[in-house]
Parts: C-alpha cells; sequence; structure tokens
C-alpha cells in the first residue's frame, strides 16, 4: 500500500467506513511507516478540533417559531381543486397517469382512463392465470413468471418480500399506463404537466421540449408570476445535466432577473458554476441590466479575476468597467 | 459466516421494512392531501432538519427560512415521492440543496459566518452549551476553546459549499457517505474524495493549533 492510498484509508478508518480487511491492511502499513502514523494522529486532533464547535439542540422558541411560521404558509396555500386531488390520487396510484382537467376534455379522458384500467386489469389478470399449471386456491394465487419489463414501463415498485428460508423474492410494481392529453399552453392542467416533465422526465428530448415552452411563456409575458413556472425554470438552470436544457431555462428567467432575487441568485449561481462557458457567457448578458447591487459586483468581479475560461473573463471584465452605467 | 451475515442482512431489511410501514402509511395519506399526516411527518424530522440548518449556517434567522422553505418544497413535491429512497433521504435532499443554496450565496457575498447570531443579532457563544465536567471552572481554558471554535468556524467557512456539506454530514450529522451520496444526488465514491479534501483543507487551516 503506498502513502497517499494509506492517507485517504486513514479518513476512511477515522470514520467508520474502512471495511474489516482494508482496516487490517492499514494498521500493518502504519507500524512501518512513521509519516503515515503521524498523519493519523494529526487527523485524530483534527477531529477534537472540530468537536470545539458542537452541533447544538435548536432553542425551543426557535422550534415554536419555525412551526408556527411553517403552519401559517401551509394554511394560507389555497386548497387543491378536486380536479388536482384526482389527478395527484390517479398519478400515485399509476405513478404516471397523466390527466388533464379541461372542461371539454376532463370526462372523456377519465372514462378513457377507467376504460384502460380496467382492461389492464383484466389482461392482467388473465396473463396470471395463464401463467400457472393446473388449478388455482383463492388463497394461494401464485404471481406470474418474472419477464423482463422495458425500465420505462415500471412506474414504481410498492415492495419486496423474500420468502423466509428460500431465494423466492415476491415483487409488487406498478406499470405506467400510457395517456395522452392536449390542450393549449394556458391551460393550467397543460403548464402542470410541462413543469413536471421538466424535472422528472427520463427523456432528454421531454425535458428540453417542456422547458423550451415554459421559457417561452416566461418570455412572451404571458403568466409566469406565481404559477411555479419560475420555480421550474430555476430548478432546470441549476440541475439538469444537458446544457441546452440549462440555456432554455436561462432565457426564460431572464425577464425577471430585475424584479426576483431569488431568480438573480440562480443566475448569479450559474455564472459562477456552470461547467458550459456558452452558459456562463449568457449569464453574464442576463444580469447587464440588473442594478448593480454587491453580489453581482462581486461575482463579476470573481470571474473576471479566475474564471478558467479568457473569454469569460475579458467580457466580465468588460461589464465592471461598464457598472456606473447600468442602472 | 456470510451465509449468517446474508440471513442477518435479510432479517434486518425485514425490520427496516416493518419500522418503515407506519411512516409509509404516512406518506399515503399526506399524498393524498391529509393535512394532519404531513404535520405528522414534520414532527418526526423538524428536530433534524432545524439542527442541521443551524449548524450549518450558524444563523437561527437562516436556519429557520431553510425549515420553512424545506417543508413547504416537502408538502408541494410529496406527490412525486415514490418510495423509491426513505422519506428521511428525500427530506435531507430537499434540506442540504436549501443549505448548499444558502452556502453559495455567502461564498458570493462575503458575509462573516465566524459567530452564531440569534434571531435579534445578538451573539450565541455556542461553547456556553458545552459543559464542563470539573467543578471549578477555568475562565482561561474556556477562553482559548472559544478562540479555537471560532478558528474551526472560520476553517470551515473557507471550504466550498459542497466540501462543507459533506464534512457537516459525516462528522457532525454521522451519516453514512452512501447516504450522503444519495442526499446530495451522487456517488459514494464523490462523497469519498469530497471528504479527503475537506480534511486536507481543514488540516491545513488549522495546522499549529493544538
Amino acid at each position: 500500500m503506498d502513502c497517499q492510498l494509506a492517507h485517504e484509508r486513514i479518513v476512511l478508518a477515522a470514520y467508520g467506513e474502512l471495511p474489516d480487511e482494508q482496516t487490517h491492511e492499514l494498521e500493518r502499513h502504519l507500524i512501518g511507516c512513521a509519516e503515515c502514523g503521524a498523519e493519523r494522529e494529526q487527523l485524530h486532533a483534527l477531529k477534537t478540533l472540530a468537536g470545539l464547535h458542537p452541533v447544538v439542540e435548536p432553542p425551543a422558541n426557535l422550534m415554536a417559531r419555525s412551526r408556527l411560521r411553517l403552519e401559517e404558509a401551509l394554511d394560507a396555500l389555497p386548497q387543491k381543486r378536486w380536479y388536482e386531488r384526482l389527478n395527484q390520487r390517479l398519478g400515485n396510484s399509476f405513478a404516471s397517469l397523466q390527466a388533464a382537467p379541461a372542461a371539454a376534455a376532463m370526462l372523456v379522458v377519465i372514462g378513457l382512463g377507467a376504460g384502460a384500467l380496467g382492461g389492464y386489469e383484466y389482461a392482467q389478470g388473465r396473463a396470471a392465470h395463464a401463467a400457472t399449471n393446473g388449478e388455482q386456491t383463492a388463497e394461494a394465487t401464485p404471481a406470474p413468471a418474472p419477464q423482463m419489463i422495458a425500465p420505462g414501463n415500471v412506474a414504481s415498485i410498492s415492495s419486496i418480500q423474500q420468502e423466509p428460508n428460500s431465494n423466492l423474492v415476491e415483487v409488487r410494481f406498478n406499470q405506467t399506463v400510457p395517456q395522452r392529453v392536449e390542450g393549449s399552453l394556458d391551460d393550467p392542467a397543460i403548464r402542470q404537466l410541462l413543469m413536471m416533465a421538466s424535472e422528472d422526465a427520463a427523456s432528454e428530448g421531454v425535458r428540453d421540449d417542456s422547458v423550451g415552452l415554459l421559457a417561452a411563456e416566461c418570455r412572451a409575458g404571458r403568466s409566469c408570476q406565481g404559477t411555479g413556472i419560475r420555480d421550474a425554470l430555476m430548478v432546470a438552470l441549476r440541475y439538469d445535466r444537458n446544457a441546452r436544457v440549462r440555456e432554455k431555462a436561462l432565457k426564460g428567467l431572464e425577464p425577471y432577473v430585475s424584479q426576483d432575487m431569488r431568480v438573480r441568485d440562480a443566475v448569479l449561481e450559474a455564472l459562477l458554476n456552470d461547467n458550459d462557458p456558452r452558459i456562463r457567457t449568457e449569464a453574464i448578458g442576463v444580469l447587464e441590466p440588473v442594478e448593480a447591487d454587491t453580489s453581482v459586483r462581486q461575482v463579476l468581479y470573481s470571474v473576471a479575476t479566475s474564471d478558467r475560461n479568457p473569454e469569460i473573463r475579458d467580457v466580465s471584465r468588460q461589464v465592471l468597467s461598464r457598472v456606473p452605467q447600468i442602472q | 459466516m456470510a451465509a449468517t451475515r446474508a440471513i442477518n442482512g435479510a432479517n434486518q431489511a425485514q425490520e427496516r421494512l416493518q419500522a418503515r410501514a407506519p411512516e409509509m402509511e404516512l406518506i399515503r395519506e399526506a399524498q393524498g392531501g391529509s393535512r394532519a399526516a404531513f404535520d405528522a411527518l414534520v414532527r418526526q424530522y423538524e428536530q433534524q432538519v432545524l439542527r442541521l440548518a443551524l449548524h450549518l449556517t450558524g444563523s437561527e434567522h437562516d436556519a429557520e427560512d431553510i425549515y420553512q422553505e424545506a417543508f413547504l418544497k416537502a408538502f408541494r413535491y410529496i406527490g412525486n415521492f415514490r418510495f423509491e429512497c426513505s422519506f428521511y433521504t428525500w427530506i435531507y435532499r430537499i434540506v442540504t440543496n436549501l443549505c448548499l443554496d444558502q452556502l453559495r450565496r455567502r461564498k458570493t457575498r462575503r458575509e462573516d459566518q465566524a459567530v452564531v447570531m440569534d434571531q435579534s443579532g445578538d451573539e450565541i457563544d455556542l461553547l456556553a452549551s458545552v459543559s464542563d465536567n470539573r467543578s471549578f471552572s477555568n475562565p482561561a481554558r474556556e477562553l482559548d476553546r472559544k478562540v479555537l471554535g471560532e478558528r474551526i468556524q472560520a476553517a470551515l467557512g473557507k471550504l466550498t459549499p459542497r466540501e462543507r456539506m459533506v464534512f457537516e454530514l459525516k462528522h457532525y450529522q454521522g451519516l453514512r457517505l452512501r447516504t450522503i451520496g444519495e442526499m446530495l444526488n451522487t456517488t459514494e465514491e464523490t462523497a469519498k474524495n469530497t471528504l479527503f479534501r475537506a480534511t486536507k483543507k481543514l488540516r491545513a487551516q488549522l495546522a499549529g493549533l493544538r
């Protein structure tokens, strides 16, 4: 074992993360290596010192205050409409059932959903029956033999039970039931689905499309106030793996950088942390019209001095030199 | 030995499943719109959430904001919870992301967080809550500990937000690296490397202190 590996294992051992066999190997190394022995002593000293910044229990009045404030905020939230509760219940039960509460299509969709569900359960029951040999008793209906299922068709795994003293495992899962709905971009239900797609879709293409549509709505000045669209775009800007999706989210948030501090913070984070230089450059452009508050100037200064991309450093410096002209 | 471990592992999984059953019911009820069920979930986790936020931010005001945002987000998105991980991991994921956002904001605004402030802006002496087991207190030693405590906080403030978070969750909250990886939406290996960097930086910052 070389000393660099030993140093890493010393840290793991100090925090109880080193497997037993590696602990033994490490101990043998430490017997013969004074430098690594000293390293371990220093780490123990660090742990002791870190204990001088102890974790304290929150004071009772802080807890009470926080709880009260949360209750008030929850009480102030609008009650979910009956179709929102139905939508969530269907979504939880079938995991990706999508329903459009638009007035004109609602009854049709529910009817189609119920019919599909009934047909699905009937077909599943037939398959379960056909998969068994001989007669089944009412109490002990064996589960069908497993078959490979595409991951996209599995909505959720609801339970896993191993039969005692055997290697048989029963897995209960929910399968997705594809649905289709159509409506205008003004429709709150369509927007809700787009927001879900922006955060939850397994497909980059779906996230790209949904964020693109939401961002276009915001740029066109159509209602992005208090509907969660801005939040969805901020989440996409911060966390989406695809740079094109993040870029679209950034463009959608641009109209709000002046009035919304959360949007401004999200754009500043993108400028500091995004690993795509195009997005960092665009973030600088988005921030230009903003009144030059301390945080914007400080981030620009930090980027102008330390960004790894020379073009971004140049652009930041140019903006900083114009700061008195920024209103 | 391996067979015994496998059997014990299966038994422990069963016990965990049974222990989680009441919580799963609460979650399902909350997903169905039950406010009482959601409040019960809040009660189960609020102490840990506030404790983590308070220790990380050093500010009662910021801890309260993180508490508020975390549980409001949980309320809003509980319908998306699919039981693919524990609710504990899910709620902590929300809290750690909010704490990371807060740490990043502080990095850009260069706030000095070497001291802990309460709601009214007065400093809180964390060391005052650390008991002295001896019959007689030693003022000089208490002062030393206070100064050292401030040095620790300053050194922690120099870590990157992610390093700070991993160190907090590992050293102060005692979580497994695998759990930390799940909470931060990364791998155990990445969490491990982040911990190495954090301890290395802290040792460099605190060199000479004993």
